[in-house]
C-alpha cells in the first residue's frame, strides 16, 4: 500500500478545476517511522526524568517534548506541506503564547531581587514587602 | 479603485424593482437564519444598539447618583453593580462587537469584492454566540447582579456573594464570538478577494479590521482561559487566583491585561478603520501614508501584546517588569501618532464636505487626540503611581472608548447608511445632533481629569464635597450627551419609514463598497469585479452615479 | 433573487460508493473552499493553544513558587499509568494519519477501520483516566464528592482535599498541584471526548461516502484536531507525571 501512495494521491490532477488544493499524501512507512520515534522519545522522556540534572531537568523535558511536537505537527499534522500562511498562523500562536510565559514569569522571577534590595537596605520596608509576598515559603 | 465597466454601469441605470438584499425575501426566518453577512451585520447593529442604550442607561444612572457627595439613588453595592454593568456591557456587548460584527460584517465584503464572508455559518454561530452572552450576562443580573467591575479582579471576584459565574461564563461565550468574528475574517481577506485586488490595492477599513481580527484571534482565548479558571475558582477553589490557598491575585491581572489591552485595540482599530476612509471619500483625496497607515496597524496589533503591565503600576508586580512595560508602553504612541497625522494630512488641502459623516470624523481626530495623548501621560511610571485609579484614568479612556470609538462608529454609521437601506436621514439634525455630542462628551469629561488629577478615587459611591463642583458639570454633560444620542437615534429611525432616497453613490466613494448598486443585491455583484486601478484613486469617480437616487 | 444563475461547481464521486461534493455557492473554486476552510481551522488551533497556554502558564508560575509542592505532588500520580497513556494517545494519533490518509485515497474501509481504532483509543484512555483519577479519590487528593462544596475559612481547609495517607504533610499549599492537575487533565478529557464524537461523525459521512479523494476536508481538519488534542498531552505527561 504504501508504494502506492503519492501515485494515488495525484490520481485526480487531470482536472485542474477539481483539485482540492495541493495535497500531499505522505506514504504510510513514513507514519509508521514517525510514531515509532515517538514512541522512543517517550521512553527518553521517562529515563532522563530519573537522573537529577538539577535545574536542567525541566530544560530537558521541554526539549524532548518540543521535539516530539514537532514531529507531531509537520508530519501528522502535515503542516510540512502546507502552505505558508497556515504555518505562520500556528506558529504565531506559540510566539505569542511565549510573551505571555516570558513577561509573567519574569516579574515573578524577579520579584525576589525586589525582596533582596529591601532585605540588604531597609529592613523595616522589607518586612512589610515580606508580609505582602503571597509565598514566603521561598525564604 | 476601480471595476470593468459593467459594475459602474449597473447602477448609473437602476432597474426598477430590483430585488437587493433587504428586500429578496421577508419573515422572521429569512433574518434569523440567513447566511448572508450584510442581514447579520444589521441583525448585530440592531443588537450592539441596543447594548449601547442600556450601557448609556447605567451610565447616566451612575451620572446621577453622583449628583450629590453623599450619592442619590443608590445604596453602596448598588452603586457598584450598576458602573460594573456599565463597564460590562459597554466593553464587552457593545464595543468589542460593534464596529467589526456591524459595519465590519456589512462591508468588508463588499470592499473585497466576494459574495460572503468566507464561513457564513461561523458568521451566523458568530452572532447567535453574542445574543447568547448578552442574554446571560442579562441573566447574570437578574440573578443578583454583579459587582466586581468589568475587570473582575481577584481576589474580590472569588469572594463576593453575587454572580460571578453566571457573568464569568457569559463572557467566555462573548469571547468566542469575537474569535470567531475575526477568524473569519482574517480567511476572507486572504482568500476572498477579487481578481486584481493587492493587498496594497486594500481599503484602510479591511487593513484595520484585518489587524484587529489578528488580536482577536491571538488574545481573546487568555480570556477566556481566565474567566473560566474565575469560574473554577469559584466553584472548587483551585486557589491560584487565592492568596488564602497559596495563589497570587497578580497572575490574575497578567492573564486578564494580556487580552484586556490587546482588547483596547480590538476596539479602536476598526475605528481608525473607518476614519481612514472617511477622511478620503469626504475630503476627496487619496490617503497621504497609505501604506504607513497599513503597516501601523499591524505595528500597534503586535507592540499592543508587549505592554499589559501598564494596567499593574501598582499591583505589586516587580520593579524591573514595571520598568519594561513603562518603557515598551511607549512605543504604541508611534504608529499611533503616524495615524494621526497621516489623516490630518489628508484632509490639507482637500475638498471637504463638511457633512454629517464627515463633521462625526473631525469630531474624532480632536478626541482622540487628547485620548491618546493623556494615555502617554498614564504609561509614564512615576505618575501613573499618583494617577492610578483616579478619574483621570476614567476620563482618558472614555475619550478613547466613547469620545474615539463610539464617535467613529457614529461616524461609519452616517457613512454606510444609505449604502445599507438605501435611505438618506435628515442632514441638519445630524449635523446639530453631532455638535451636542461634541459638547456634552467634552463636559462630561473634562471635569474628570481635573478632579482625577487632584485625586478623585473612581468607583466610589460618595466622595468628599471639594468634588462636588466638577461631578455636577460632569453629570451635566452626561445628560446633555445622553440628549444628543436620543436625537440620533430618533431621526435615524425615522430615515428608514420616511427618508428621502439615498445616492447610487452617496459621498463619491471609489471603494469598491460604493460600485455596486444601493443596497447591494445579495450576493453583492451582478457581475464579479476585477480591480484595475490602485486605490483611492478620484480620477475614476463616476459622478452620474453621485446624481441618480436609488431604485 | 434573480441572481440565481450562478452555476455551482461540483466535485464527482470517484465511484459508485461516493456521493459528489458541490462547492459551496460563494466559492469560485474547490481550491478556493478548501484552503479557506483551512486556514479557518489552523486559527481555531492557534486559540486553542492560546487557550491551554493560559493553563501551562499557571502551572509554571506556581511549580517556580513551590517547587517541593510540585515534586512531591507528581510523586503520588502513577507515572506507569501516565506513560501508558501517553503511548495510548501517539498510536491514536498514528491511527487518525492513517485514517485521513485512506480518505484522502478514496479506501472506504480502511478509514473506518482506522478511525475505528481512534476512537478506541480516546475510551482506553478516558478509562485509564477515570481509574487514575479513582485513585486520587480514595486518598483523598482529589475528593470528587465534595468538590464543589464550600470552603471553610474558620479551619482555613479545602473540603476536596484530605490527604488521608498524610503523603502531602510538610509541603506549602499542598492542594494546588492537584488543582492544576485536575483542571488541566479535566479540560483535556473533555477534548478527547469531543474529538471521539467528532471522528465518530466522520466515520458516518464516510460510511454515506461522503468523503474521498476529491473531498476529504472533514476528515483532514477532524484529524488535525485530533492531532493537537495528542499535542497537548505530549506537553501534559513529564511536567504531571515527571514533575521536573
Ligand atoms: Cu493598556
Amino acid at each position: 500500500m504504501s508504494a502506492h501512495s503519492h501515485s494515488q494521491g495525484h490520481a485526480d490532477h487531470g482536472n485542474p478545476a477539481l483539485q482540492m488544493g495541493h495535497h500531499h499524501v505522505s506514504s504510510a512507512k513514513m507514519f509508521f517511522n514517525v510514531l515509532v520515534a515517538l514512541l522512543i522519545l517517550t521512553g527518553i522522556t521517562v529515563a532522563a526524568s530519573r537522573v537529577d540534572f538539577g535545574g536542567a531537568n525541566m530544560l530537558i523535558a521541554m526539549g524532548i517534548a518540543s521535539i516530539k511536537a514537532s514531529l507531531v505537527i509537520a508530519f501528522f499534522m502535515h503542516l510540512k506541506w502546507d502552505t505558508a500562511i497556515n504555518k505562520i498562523v500556528f506558529l504565531c500562536s506559540f510566539l505569542f503564547l511565549s510573551l505571555l510565559f516570558i513577561f509573567t514569569l519574569a516579574d515573578h522571577a524577579t520579584r525576589r531581587w525586589d525582596n533582596e534590595m529591601h532585605t540588604v537596605r531597609t529592613p523595616v520596608s522589607n518586612e512589610f514587602v515580606y508580609r505582602q509576598q503571597p509565598h514566603p515559603e521561598n525564604h | 479603485m476601480t471595476t470593468n465597466v459593467p459594475v459602474i454601469d449597473s447602477h448609473a441605470a437602476p432597474v426598477a424593482g430590483r430585488k437587493n438584499f433587504l428586500n429578496c425575501s421577508s419573515g422572521f426566518l429569512s433574518w434569523a437564519g440567513t447566511l448572508d453577512h450584510k442581514r447579520i451585520g444589521i441583525m448585530y447593529l440592531v443588537g450592539v444598539s441596543l447594548a449601547f442604550l442600556a450601557g448609556g442607561l447605567f451610565a447616566l444612572l451612575v451620572r446621577l447618583h453622583l449628583w450629590k457627595p453623599d450619592g442619590m439613588l443608590f445604596d453602596n453595592v448598588q452603586y457598584n453593580q450598576i458602573f460594573t454593568l456599565h463597564g460590562a456591557f459597554m466593553v464587552f456587548i457593545f464595543v468589542i462587537p460593534a464596529i467589526p460584527g456591524s459595519l465590519g460584517n456589512m462591508v468588508l465584503p463588499l470592499m473585497l469584492g466576494a459574495k460572503d464572508v468566507a464561513l457564513p455559518r461561523l458568521n451566523l454561530l458568530s452572532f447567535y454566540l453574542w445574543l447568547a452572552g448578552a442574554l446571560m450576562a442579562t441573566l447574570a443580573i437578574v440573578l443578583g447582579g454583579f459587582d466586581t467591575g468589568w475587570t473582575f479582579y481577584a481576589p474580590y471576584s472569588l469572594y463576593t456573594d453575587q454572580a460571578v459565574v453566571t457573568i464569568g461564563l457569559a463572557v467566555f461565550v462573548l469571547g468566542f464570538s469575537s474569535i470567531f468574528t475575526g477568524l473569519n475574517f482574517i480567511v476572507t481577506v486572504h482568500k476572498l478577494r477579487a481578481p486584481g485586488l493587492t493587498w496594497f490595492r486594500m481599503p484602510l477599513f479591511v487593513w484595520a479590521i484585518y489587524a484587529t481580527a489578528i488580536l482577536q484571534v491571538l488574545a481573546t482565548p487568555v480570556l477566556g482561559i481566565t474567566v473560566l479558571l474565575v469560574a473554577f475558582e469559584r466553584l472548587y477553589h483551585i486557589g491560584i487566583f487565592d492568596p488564602r490557598l497559596g495563589g497570587d491575585p497578580v497572575l490574575f491581572e497578567h492573564f486578564f491585561w494580556f487580552y484586556s489591552h490587546p482588547a483596547v485595540y480590538i476596539m479602536v482599530l476598526p475605528a481608525f478603520g473607518i476614519v481612514s476612509e472617511l477622511v478620503s471619500v469626504h475630503s476627496r483625496k487619496p490617503l497621504f501614508g497609505y501604506k504607513l497607515i497599513a503597516f501601523s496597524s499591524l505595528a500597534i496589533a503586535i507592540i499592543s501584546f508587549l505592554v499589559w503591565g501598564h494596567h499593574m503600576f501598582t499591583s505589586g508586580q516587580s520593579t524591573y517588569a514595571l520598568f519594561a512595560f513603562s518603557f515598551l508602553t511607549f512605543f504604541v504612541a508611534i504608529p499611533t501618532a503616524i495615524k494621526e497625522f497621516s489623516w490630518v494630512a489628508t484632509i490639507w488641502k482637500g475638498s471637504i464636505a463638511l457633512n454629517a459623516p464627515m463633521l462625526y470624523t473631525l469630531a474624532f481626530l480632536i478626541i482622540f487626540a487628547i485620548g491618546g495623548l493623556t494615555g502617554v501621560i498614564l504609561g509614564a511610571l512615576n505618575v501613573d503611581i499618583h494617577l492610578h485609579d483616579t478619574y483621570f484614568v476614567v476620563a482618558h479612556f472614555h475619550y478613547v472608548m466613547m469620545g474615539s470609538i463610539a464617535l467613529a462608529f457614529f461616524a461609519g454609521l452616517h457613512h454606510w447608511w444609505p449604502k445599507m437601506f438605501g435611505v438618506m436621514y435628515n442632514e441638519t439634525l445630524a449635523k446639530i445632533a453631532c455638535g451636542i455630542i461634541f459638547v456634552g462628551f467634552n463636559t462630561t469629561f473634562i471635569p474628570q481629569f481635573i478632579m482625577g488629577s487632584r485625586g478623585m478615587p473612581r468607583r466610589y459611591a460618595t466622595y468628599v464635597p471639594d468634588y462636588m463642583g466638577f461631578h455636577q458639570a460632569s453629570t451635566i454633560g452626561a445628560m446633555v450627551l445622553g440628549a444628543g444620542v436620543a436625537l440620533m437615534v430618533f431621526y435615524l429611525v425615522a430615515s428608514l419609514f420616511q427618508g428621502k432616497k439615498a445616492m447610487q453613490n452617496q459621498w463619491g466613494g471609489v471603494t469598491l463598497d460604493w460600485l455596486t448598486p444601493t443596497p447591494p443585491p445579495l450576493e453583492n455583484f451582478d457581475e464579479a469585479p476585477v480591480v484595475t486601478t490602485e486605490v483611492y484613486d478620484y480620477s475614476t469617480l463616476d459622478y452620474k452615479a453621485m446624481q441618480t437616487p436609488v431604485a | 433573487m434573480s441572481h440565481d444563475g450562478h452555476h455551482s461547481v461540483v466535485i464527482p464521486a470517484p465511484g459508485p460508493e461516493f456521493v459528489p461534493h458541490t462547492v459551496a455557492h460563494h466559492f469560485d473554486t474547490p481550491v478556493q473552499e478548501f484552503q479557506s476552510m483551512k486556514l479557518g481551522f489552523w486559527l481555531f488551533l492557534a486559540t486553542e493553544i492560546l487557550l491551554f497556554g493560559g493553563l501551562f502558564a499557571a502551572y509554571f508560575y506556581f511549580h517556580e513558587s513551590y517547587p517541593e509542592t510540585f515534586r512531591l505532588g507528581g510523586h503520588q500520580l502513577d507515572w506507569k499509568l501516565g506513560a501508558l497513556n501517553t503511548s495510548v494517545l501517539l498510536l491514536s494519533s498514528w491511527t487518525m494519519a492513517m485514517g485521513v490518509r485512506s480518505s484522502q485515497t478514496s479506501q472506504k474501509q480502511k478509514t473506518l477501520f482506522f478511525c475505528g481504532l481512534t476512537v478506541l483509543g480516546a475510551v482506553i484512555f478516558m478509562v485509564i483516566k477515570f481509574f487514575e483519577y479513582r485513585a486520587k479519590n480514595e486518598h483523598g487528593l482529589i475528593v470528587f464528592s465534595e468538590l464543589f462544596h464550600p470552603y471553610d475559612l474558620t479551619t482555613n481547609s479545602l473540603p476536596w482535599f484530605k490527604d488521608y495517607d498524610g503523603v502531602m504533610a510538610g509541603v506549602p499549599h499542598p492542594h494546588l498541584f492537584f488543582a492544576i492537575y485536575l483542571t488541566m487533565t479535566a479540560i483535556h478529557g473533555l477534548h478527547v471526548v469531543i474529538g471521539a464524537g467528532l471522528i465518530l461523525w466522520i466515520m458516518k459521512g464516510t460510511a454515506k461516502g461522503r468523503f474521498h479523494a476529491g473531498y476529504y476536508l472533514p476528515v483532514d481538519l477532524v484529524g488535525l484536531y485530533w492531532h493537537l488534542v495528542d499535542l497537548i498531552w505530549i506537553f501534559l505527561f513529564p511536567l504531571l507525571y515527571l514533575v521536573p
